[in-house]
């Protein structure tokens, strides 16, 4: 399966000596859609640096109509997926989102998926934003 | 001597204890599989026979899943990849059976299955048909609540081996690892 890759830029990027910025993304991975498909998924991880719980009730794009974040169960050789309507990265910690967990479903791009800019929201208020170019080398 | 007694007695515990499948759970009596017909990615017809001379490993999924479907049919594109690589004879077919007819076409099917590979089988159609297959092999799904396109499917995570008698013979249950399917395949069907 080929991959895109990303460069993370945070609007809160920590400089030398700076505070380190209250959520971090990391290991950024998205699938490229299959085809014939309109859709996606998107893998990260997110760390919370602060002493607070950091909320994360939805993620917006300009570059999908719609981005949701999903989680994949796998109970009693039952296999599910289900929206997560809220997600709460406790402080301090870091939440995982992984292949067969939780993960990103990044659906019907807007256009050529070469860049993709992610802004994940608590409400109205901008909490993180990831900038995501596409790497070639692991297409 | 000392060298050739503990070679000898390498060789008789090896000889006493074979490979046993790692992940695989290998039933004790195959289970033919039932009448049904459902349509390929081409258009032609599957039924029972068409898993008569294969080896197949079959996934019970949807398209329209972005997540552990894609991911277990790479698990098992690589692991066939890796059996190909070792000389593997003969190798399991990669099977997917949607559990979403309503959205799975031929068409999409086609362009699902072909992404992981030459040969890989996709197979939908009619609801009462799948159920038929699946009822029999104790394989659950079921559609959720949501949107006409953004419903998702609960479905078995277990990738089925039939043999090429056309039974149910084996299964593995999740997680699939390609290190497990590389490794169980080899040992099911040299002891077919």
């Amino acid at each position: 399966m080929r991959f895109f890759s990303f460069f993370l830029f945070a609007l809160m990027a920590a400089c030398n000596g700076a505070p380190q910025p209250p959520l971090v993304a990391s290991d950024v991975v998205i699938t490229r859609p299959m085809p014939g498909r309109t859709m996606s998924a998107g893998y990260l991880s997110l760390t919370n640096n602060s002493d607070d719980t950091i909320r994360i009730s939805h993620v917006t794009s300009a570059h999908y109509e719609s981005v949701q974040l999903h989680e994949t169960t796998t109970e009693d050789g039952i296999s599910r997926m289900r929206a997560i309507p809220l997600l709460e990265i406790p402080a301090g910690e870091t939440v995982t989102f992984e292949r067969g967990g939780k993960h990103l479903m990044l659906m019907r791009p807007t256009g050529p998926v070469n860049t993709v800019s992610l802004s994940f929201m608590d409400g109205n208020n901008l909490i993180l934003a990831v900038d995501a170019t596409f790497d070639s080398q692991t297409d | 001597m000392a060298v050739a007694l503990a070679m000898g007695i390498f060789v008789a515990v090896r000889m006493q204890t074979p490979a046993e499948p790692k992940q695989a759970f290998v039933l004790p009596a195959p289970m033919p599989l039932p009448e049904f017909e459902l349509v390929d990615q081409t258009g032609n017809a599957v039924t029972r026979d068409t898993f008569r001379d294969h080896w197949d490993l079959v996934f019970f999924g949807f398209t329209h899943c972005p997540d552990i479907c894609p991911t277990t049919l790479q698990v098992l594109a690589t692991a066939r990849k890796e059996l190909a690589d070792t000389g593997q004879e003969p190798l399991p077919r990669i099977v997917l059976v949607s559990v979403d007819p309503e959205r799975d076409t031929p068409e999409l099917m086609g362009q699902y299955v072909d992404y992981f590979g030459d040969g890989n089988l996709g197979a939908t159609g009619k609801l009462t048909e799948l159920k038929k297959l699946t009822t029999a092999l104790g394989i659950f799904f079921e559609k959720q609540a949501g949107a006409a396109e953004n419903y998702a499917v609960d479905h078995s995570a277990a990738v089925l081996v039939i043999n090429p008698a056309g039974e149910f013979h084996a299964l593995f249950s999740g997680s699939h690892q390609v290190d497990n399917v590389v490794h169980d395949m080899p040992l099911i069907m040299a002891a077919y």
